[in-house]
């Protein structure tokens, strides 16, 4: 039985670790997309923006903390600066410029090897009290850490989003002349709240690196913020709720398939599981789709009211 | 050819102006154009400032607020939020207040909910609160507009066919409320095609046709204008 634990359990830390990892990045696309309407097909690159930083800075001499914060600040500011020339054009705009943004980025962290390393990437960087936890205890304590990060960004967004700032939020949502006509600045909120998100994502940038120990330009590909969109869409559009639960099922269902040609075989090489794991991604979601489209925590009321 | 060309309107503050015209006569565009909603070429004063060079957000913000003829209600919100958000300047919309100031922001929350309570119980639509807006039938969504558009407290209210779609008696009490405020100093500008309901509440009459003001006067004038009376009330008159 403590065999059996001994070896299930470093599995499940390492699902729940991934899992809240992305269940705060996914939480940043959720106030944008969600909350706000806003579609950020980049978000990504704040992920990326948010780990570079933070493990750059830490690595030429900064604090842990100081770095951490200033990967979360500079992925913010991009967010701001993306913002301001799409924000106040029609919502397509911005979906196309964080595309773009995300891929220029990648290929900066690629090229631009003074700075970033190029595609060897960045290790050897600090990790949050890595000199007094345990070597054997470390994940665990990470798990906490990330737990405990997970559950502040949790009840921070939703103190927002109940607040008449949140309400702004829905009305940008559901349609922003509404709001134009009651005296609400329509821009600038969705500028907040794309500032927030990208923010967000940063700092679960720097959650990533401190876990995998190691990023690189891969690290940061397209798929990660279809990744994210997935756990929101999973989980139910406009709940942070579900985009932790969204974020849970999605990497406990990488992570078993990763290792189900062990118990069961299958007729597939592992490259070629990773392409199947996408497909019944896909085919997954289409089912919910048809079965669920509001998703798990979604209201059907939500969904089936819209015009 | 021009939807709104070479028109001219002065509305005297406290007062209701109804503006009536055919389908197409570019009433609502009127609207757009005041409300900053569409940009035209012309001027717009409004309390002696210019407004015509303004974002909507900003012309509301001055006290002058307009509702749409086909309403919009946000759907995927409750009729109760749909009301809450119309207040300007609530201390919640901004962040740092809702982070360091929770406690000031939790009261003028609750005072803001017993004051759009008010609203809705005027209109007859307060046992819907709870609902999502998306839900409610078409005249409900017409009242929830005009019930938003007065939340804001506003000194100038556009008022998009204020009547369509609702029932007689509530009709009757919307038009005795549009009195009782233009009584304390608000002032209305009305697009209406129920012609005895406009020139009852009306002081002023302006009628367009093909993007032009074609007559204005008194409600009682307007309805002998032989013009008038062929290009639009007809038979009526
Ligand atoms: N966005 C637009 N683009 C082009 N033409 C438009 C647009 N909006 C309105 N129009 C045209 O402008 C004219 C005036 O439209 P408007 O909506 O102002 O009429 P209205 O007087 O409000 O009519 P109704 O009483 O039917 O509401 C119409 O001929 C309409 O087809
Ligand atoms: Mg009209």
């Amino acid at each position: 039985m403590t065999e059996l634990l001994g070896t299930i359990l470093p599995y499940i830390t390492t699902i729940l670790l991934f899992a809240s990892i992305y269940a705060v990045f996914a939480l940043g696309l959720n106030l944008e997309w969600g909350f706000t309407g806003l579609i950020n097909f980049g978000h990504v690159a704040f992920f990326a923006i948010g780990a570079y930083t933070t493990v750059l800075l830490n690595i030429s001499g900064c604090p842990l903390i100081i770095s951490v914060i200033a990967g979360v600040a500079l992925a913010g500011f991009f967010g701001f600066l993306l913002g301001i020339p799409t924000l106040r054009l029609r919502e397509d705009y911005l979906a196309i410029v964080t595309i773009g943004f995300s891929e220029v980025l990648r290929s900066i962290l690629l090229n631009e090897e003074w700075l970033t390393r190029g595609p060897f990437g960045v290790h050897g960087f600090d990790r949050p009290f890595h000199d007094v936890i345990p070597y054997q205890h470390y994940n665990t304590f990470l798990l906490i850490l990330f737990v405990a990060i997970l559950v502040l960004v949790y009840f921070a967004l939703e103190r927002l989003i109940q607040s008449p700032w949140g309400r702004v939020l829905k009305s940008i949502r559901e349609d922003e002349a509404v709001p134009s006509a009651l005296g609400k600045n329509v821009f600038s909120y969705k500028l907040q709240s794309l500032i927030i998100g990208s923010a967000i994502a940063g700092l679960a940038g720097a959650m990533l690196a401190f876990y995998i120990t190691y990023i690189n330009p891969c690290t940061f590909k397209p798929i990660e913020t279809f990744h994210a969109w997935i756990i929101v869409i999973l989980g139910g559009t406009a709940s942070n709720k579900g985009t932790i639960v969204g974020a849970i099922i999605l990497w406990a269902f990488f992570s078993g398939t990763k290792f189900i040609d062990r118990i069961v075989p299958v007729p597939f090489e592992s490259h070629q599981m990773g392409a199947f794991r996408m497909i019944v991604v896909g085919l997954l979601l289409m089912l919910l789709m048809m079965y669920k489209p509001e998703g798990i925590f979604g209201t059907k009321e939500e969904l089936a009211l819209s015009d | 050819m021009k939807a709104v060309d070479g028109c001219s309107i002065d509305i005297e503050s406290g007062t209701v102006v109804g503006l009536i015209g055919p389908n197409g006569a570019g009433k609502t565009t009127m609207f757009n154009l005041i409300s900053g909603f569409e940009r035209g070429s012309g001027e717009i004063m409004f309390k002696g400032n210019r407004t015509d060079n303004l974002p909507p957000f900003k012309i509301a913000r001055c006290g002058m607020v307009r509702t749409f003829q086909i309403p919009r209600a946000l759907t995927k919100m409750s009729v109760l939020e749909n009301l809450m958000l119309a207040p300007t300047m609530q201390r919640g919309e901004r962040i740092w207040n809702v982070c360091l100031r929770r406690k000031k922001v939790l009261e003028q929350e609750q005072a803001i909910k017993e004051k759009s309570m008010g609203i809705l119980e005027f209109f007859e639509i307060d046992n819907l609160k709870d609902e999502y807006a998306g839900a409610l039938s078409g005249g409900q969504k017409k009242l929830l507009e005009m019930a938003r558009a007065i939340a804001i407290d506003p000194s100038m209210m556009l008022l998009d066919e204020p009547f369509a779609g609702v029932n007689p008696t509530l009709s009757r009490k919307i038009s005795g409320h549009i009195d009782e405020l233009r009584e304390s100093g608000m002032t209305f500008l009305i697009i209406e095609h129920d012609i005895p309901a406009v020139t009852k509440i009306s002081d002023w009459i302006v009628v367009m046709n093909e993007g032009r003001v074609m007559a204005e006067g008194e409600p009682e004038e307007i309805k002998r204008r032989k013009d008038v009376l062929d290009v639009y009330l007809g038979g009526e008159g």
